[in-house]
């Protein structure tokens, strides 16, 4: 059996993947002219093409290597269900072929897309047969930058889809700034976007510190980085190295890319299992995620999914006093369940209540609600009647004073017409 | 003249009026008439495309002036051109002509507008799409500034056939970002450059590096776009675009438009009290004669040299009149109004709705307020250019027009409006830049290699490249690969580079009398001055008290009062030298040129009562030392020669030299007499003798202690001269100063010390 696996990964050209047992690889060494010992310690060799020589590291994962909670292998799968999220990213897109999607990271000079951003460090991955390929270019000086790209275009050539994480607005148009820079001109189409920033912010942006790949990855995908040098020393690093030579300053470059590269894959299982209805739902314990989880899952078109979220969602406990809960009962009014809607805003309305800057918009859908379409007029005007109260109470702190006002006085015009309708209801 | 309305019919009728009032005549020193000028026109040249000629036609335009025919042929002949052409006599043509004529031949062509402002900018776009509809062609014309919206950037990069934008847009985001732009540069034909005269001084130095930058990246793109400059008049337009440009440049400067009859008018305020030299206040009298015009319905332009000036005159203005037009009809119009306010005084002017403005300089350039009828300068503006410039505002083609110069009592003015001939005979300043200035330079040399690298041989203004691209390597801001040097630093360099001085780093002025609300802002140069605790501040001709000024977080919280003082602060400066780079010993003086470090710390601020002008209180002022390096001039004297006096005696020679000599030397240097500052120190740090420093008033100098120290020995006589002019017993403002501050003795005493240098 293996003598066949190896005979198949020797026709496809992939190295021999590693034991099965979850430990890093060691790089493909060079077998190019010897480089600094710095360099060939971390397995960087030399390449050359026709614009030149730059510096190239590579390490072959074998598939059922994890990071963190998610085995790579598993994107070969759910690659696929990833087609909603290139939809809205791209406007369109064709199928996802987890055999054409680039893995993107690149470490730059500074900040922003203006033309003095250099990125000196290209790192990519890929599926090749059953490995995930990780490939690091670097450049030693400038002078290198051609051929670094030239490498990369031809890495591309195959691809429709680069996978980022805020690649769209910064890799990306810092690589193309380079292309022109470098005297070529855009030609054909430019690669399809998965930018995992979006997905991302829109998940946790409220429930994260932040959304920075660190955070995500340790809080959500269970990976864990030892040393790890932030991304944002990595131009310091750099410029070390160039001014001393020293390949050591930028080891931890390297590793940091590298874990970028990986942490891209799993975020992509993640996001596939979440599309295909299999995200480790138990697993998420705030509900603010799990409205937020759900409302995205509907913007992708997963109907179905979603709608069991929010059912979940709408019996826990706290449903009333948390944010969600509000945007979720106009869902249902949306949707003409007011079965679902009523305890919802009810439960809210409970909570402001006892609030110090109580909320009135649950007790003013309470009061539409029984004025229009329960025709219990009472109830209604006791639930305007109360907003009133609480606007007043809450008056003192709101800062907006125009809008206090429009509120204030469209509840009195509310409660007029309500005391009217009841009197000639009792004529 | 209507008896019942008491409007005059034209200015003519009005200047009759005039004629007749005795207690104003009588301090008319000079009345200059400029008869009217016919207009001179050419054949629209055959070659203009049917489309642009209908487009004129329909306009009413079915010939060119002169100077537009002239234009549209060097521009024809594939030459840089300069058009240097008065106000309103059809500028805009010289340039639109030819653009738009090679964007209907050439739909792939593009062009890049230059305007100081945003809102010449604006007023530019409206007339070239106002043209493309009448063309009904398909050319898009975009303003591209801090205003343009994210969403529609993106458009007029790929498809803006022109783009109207601003030096400092250029510099800090096109330039920077110009793969964005690859359309608009490997198409680019023409770059047009109006309001040349605006780029002089430091400002002046930027652009010209900027616009280094700008060529350095339509060479990288492959293409070589000709420049079109228009100037309002100045003594070297030709030399200046060249510099500004660093291409050779042919001058367009035969103006064809018709002008009417224009009257200058000089006018000396009396004389209040004759010892003390002293003339009743230049405000007042500017007052009179814009309420005398005004009441008789003549639409006014005044200018004051200061802000709070304008905020003065236009208070007192609108009260003047406020029964016979109501106080929106006057409005004020400074730097530091918000953007909203201003257009709608632009639009309110063009209309006529607005019968009267009073503005600083601001208005000096070409914005778009139409012609008006008569102009008001209170105070000399500083250069003859300026003086025309303004006055321009007021004159139409077909009737007359009146410009009054109300001189105050600073020496300069008084020197003026006793030799008009030194203001008529004499041609308008030169706009000097000096690019090459150490700093500027190398700030846009950072930027520069941000945009692209350099490679060996490469040239980037005067200095030796090399030699500046090494140091930046040793500074870790480059690096030098073979024959090449790259940016390499994280920072953004054009984000710490401002073009104007101040603009980046303006303080907001915030009315807290109802709520927050921004009312205006003031540049960091002015703050100290205008907005500390407790001066009151003017917008609008209404007076506010700043409560608060929060210094790092650059904003000053102020209140609406009612109190009849306006605030006036002073400043201690302190000065030390740093390096010593020429020197020359003539007689008992010795001079110098070199670094100085000059330090500047406001003190106190004075209370002086409206109208009456007169020192009601005062209080200090907190605020941190501004520290400036800079170049400087300074001449000391010889132990000798002060000797000869007391202490006291020099101290008053001193200053009484140095009032006459500060306000001579703008006019030596054709520079904005903001630009340099005098300090007399009777014991000097440096010298341990009396010396009279003189300094640039930007970091690294801009060449103009430099030209002193070269015009050293004209700049002494001119003052002997001015002093010994002046009808003053014993110094005056218009000399050496008035007697409280100099002595009764000030005028005699500089003039011994002017006499002892000689010898």
């Amino acid at each position: 059996m293996s003598g066949l696996r190896d005979r198949l990964n020797r026709l496809r050209g992939t190295p021999e993947p590693a034991a099965p047992r979850n430990e890093p690889p060691a790089p493909v060494q060079s077998e190019r002219p010897a480089l600094p010992q710095g360099f060939g310690a971390i397995g960087v060799g030399l390449e050359e093409n026709e614009a030149g020589p730059f510096l190239l590291r590579r390490i072959a994962y074998p598939l059922p290597y994890r990071h963190g909670k998610h085995e790579l292998g598993e994107l070969l799968a759910r690659a696929g269900s990833l087609l909603p999220i290139a939809e809205r990213q791209n406007g369109s897109s064709g199928p996802i072929d987890p055999y054409r999607l680039l893995f993107l990271d690149t470490e730059t000079t500074g900040l922003g897309v203006g033309t003095g951003n250099v990125p000196f460090m290209v790192g990519f991955g890929y599926y090749a047969g059953n490995a995930f390929i990780v490939e690091q270019a670097l450049i030693r000086h400038p002078g290198e930058e051609r051929a670094m790209l030239t490498y990369l275009l031809d890495r591309m050539k195959d691809k429709t889809h680069i996978v980022s994480y805020n690649g769209r607005t910064f890799d990306w148009p810092v690589l193309a700034n380079r292309f022109i820079l470098n005297g070529w001109r855009k030609s054909g189409q430019s690669p399809g976007h998965l930018d995992f920033l979006h997905p991302s912010r829109a998940l946790w942006r409220k429930t994260l510190p932040s959304c920075r790949l660190g955070t995500v990855e340790e809080a959500r995908l269970g990976v864990r980085r030892e040393d790890d040098v932030p991304g944002s020393l990595a131009p310091t690093l750099y410029f070390q190295f160039l001014s001393d030579g020293n390949p050591e300053h930028l080891h931890g470059v390297y590793a940091h890319n590298e874990k970028d590269i990986l942490t891209l894959a799993s975020l992509a299982v993640h996001f596939g299992r979440l599309l295909d209805g299999e995200g480790d739902e138990e697993a998420i314990l705030e509900s603010e995620e799990l409205f937020r989880t759900a409302a995205w899952l509907e913007q992708h078109g997963l109907t179905e999914v979603a709608e069991r979220l929010f059912e979940r969602l709408a019996e826990r406990e706290e449903a009333g006093e948390a944010g969600w809960s509000l945007p979720l009962a106009a869902r249902y009014k949306k949707a003409g369940r007011f079965e679902r809607a009523l305890p919802l805003w009810r439960k809210f309305a409970e909570t402001a209540e006892g609030a110090a800057a109580p909320a009135v918009e649950a007790h003013i859908e309470l009061a539409m609600h029984y004025e229009h379409r329960d025709k219990q007029l009472l109830t209604a005007l006791t639930y305007a009647e109360r907003a009133l109260e609480l606007a007043v109470r809450r008056g003192i702190l709101a800062r907006d004073k125009v809008k206090r006002d429009a509120e204030r006085a469209a509840l009195q015009h509310r409660i007029a017409r309500l005391r009217d309708k009841v009197s000639r209801e009792r004529k | 003249m209507n008896p019942y309305t008491q409007k005059a019919e034209s200015v003519d009728e009005w200047l009759e009026l005039l004629r007749s009032k005795r207690e104003l005549m009588d301090n008319v020193t000079f009345w200059h008439t400029e008869p009217a000028k016919p207009a001179r026109t050419a054949e629209l040249p055959f070659t203009v495309h049917p489309k642009l000629a209908g487009a004129l036609g329909s306009k009413g335009i079915t010939q060119l002036y002169t100077h537009q025919a002239a234009s549209f042929r060097e521009v024809s002949a594939g030459r840089h051109v300069v058009t240097v052409t008065p106000t309103a006599s059809g500028k805009t043509l010289c340039y639109n002509l030819p653009v738009v004529q090679r964007l209907l031949e050439d739909d792939s062509a593009r062009a890049l507008y230059l305007f100081p402002t945003k809102a010449l900018a604006q007023d530019q776009v409206a007339e070239l799409q106002e043209l493309a509809n009448l063309m009904e062609a398909d050319i898009k014309t975009h303003t591209y500034d801090g205003d343009t919206p994210p969403t529609v950037r993106q458009a007029i990069r790929n498809a803006g056939h022109i783009v109207v934008t601003n030096p400092d847009m250029l510099h800090s985001a096109i330039l920077p970002h110009h793969t964005k732009w690859v359309k608009l540069f490997e198409n680019i034909k023409y770059i047009v450059i109006d309001e040349l005269h605006a780029y002089r001084g430091v400002f002046g130095s930027h652009v010209a590096n900027v616009i280094r930058r700008l060529k350095r990246i339509c060479r990288f793109y492959g293409s070589d776009p000709q420049f079109l400059c228009a100037s309002a008049t100045i003594r070297n337009p030709r030399e200046h675009a060249e510099r500004l440009i660093g291409e050779t440049v042919s001058l367009v400067d035969d103006n064809g438009a018709p002008t009417g009859e224009k009257h200058m008018v000089f006018y000396n305020p009396p004389v209040v009290n004759k010892q003390l030299g002293i003339r009743r206040s230049s405000v007042l009298e500017s007052q009179k004669l814009a309420a005398l015009l005004l009441k008789s319905g003549i639409q006014t332009i005044v200018f004051a040299r200061s802000r709070v000036r304008v905020e003065i005159l236009l208070t007192y203005l609108q009260e003047t009149v406020k029964h016979e037009l109501g106080s929106k009809t006057i409005r004020g119009y400074r730097g530091g109004y918000l953007p909203k306010l201003r257009r709608e005084i632009e639009r309110g002017l063009r209309s006529g709705e607005i019968r009267g403005v009073v503005s600083t300089n601001a208005l000096e350039l070409g914005i778009d307020i139409g012609q008006l009828q008569a102009c008001v300068l209170n105070g000399y503006p500083g250069t003859i250019a300026s003086t025309w410039q303004q006055s321009g505002r007021a004159g139409r083609r077909q009737t007359s027009s009146v410009t009054f110069l109300v001189a105050s009592s600073n020496p300069l003015d008084q020197y003026l409006i006793q030799n008009p001939d030194y203001f008529l005979g004499r041609p308008p300043e030169e706009a000097r830049i000096h690019p090459d200035n150490l700093l500027i330079l190398l700030d846009h040399l950072k930027c520069a290699a941000y945009e692209l690298p350099f490679e060996e041989g490469d040239t980037f203004g005067g200095e030796k490249l090399t030699d500046l691209l090494e140091f930046l390597s040793e500074e870790k801001v480059l690096h030098k690969v073979g024959t090449r040097w790259y940016w390499m630093e994280q920072a953004f360099p054009a984000h710490n580079i401002s073009l104007r001085s101040a603009a980046q780093e303006n303080f907001v002025i915030i009315d807290q009398t109802e709520g927050h609300r921004v009312i205006g802002e003031v540049d960091r140069f002015s703050a100290p001055t205008l907005i500390h605790e407790e001066a009151i501040y003017l917008h609008e001709g209404v007076q506010y008290q700043v409560e608060k000024l929060d210094y790092p977080e650059k904003k000053a919280y102020v209140r609406e009062v009612n109190v009849d003082y306006f605030t006036d602060a002073s400043m201690a400066v302190e000065l030390k030298v740093l390096h010593v780079d020429l020197e020359a010993t003539t007689g008992a003086l010795h001079r110098h040129f070199g670094e100085v470090t000059v330090m500047a710390k406001p003190t106190i601020f004075k209370k002086i009562r409206l109208r009456t002008h007169e020192n009601i209180g005062s209080g200090p002022i907190h605020l941190p030392e501004e520290i400036l390096h800079t170049s400087g001039y300074w001449f000391s004297f010889s132990e000798e020669e002060s000797a000869k006096r007391s202490a006291n005696d020099m101290q008053m020679a001193l200053l009484g030299l140095a009032n006459v000599l500060i306000h001579l030397a703008p006019l030596h240097l054709m520079c904005d007499p903001l630009d340099i500052r005098v300090v007399p120190q009777v014991k000097a740090t440096h010298t341990k003798q009396p010396t009279i420093y003189f300094y640039d008033r930007y970091p690294g100098g801009i060449g103009l202690s430099q030209r002193l120290y070269e015009k050293h020995g004209e700049l002494l006589e001119e003052a002997e001269r001015l002093i010994r002019g002046c009808g003053c017993l014993s110094g005056c403002p218009a000399c050496v100063g008035p007697i409280e501050e100099v002595g009764l003795l000030g005028k005699e005493l500089a003039m011994s010390l002017l006499q002892g240098m000689k010898a």
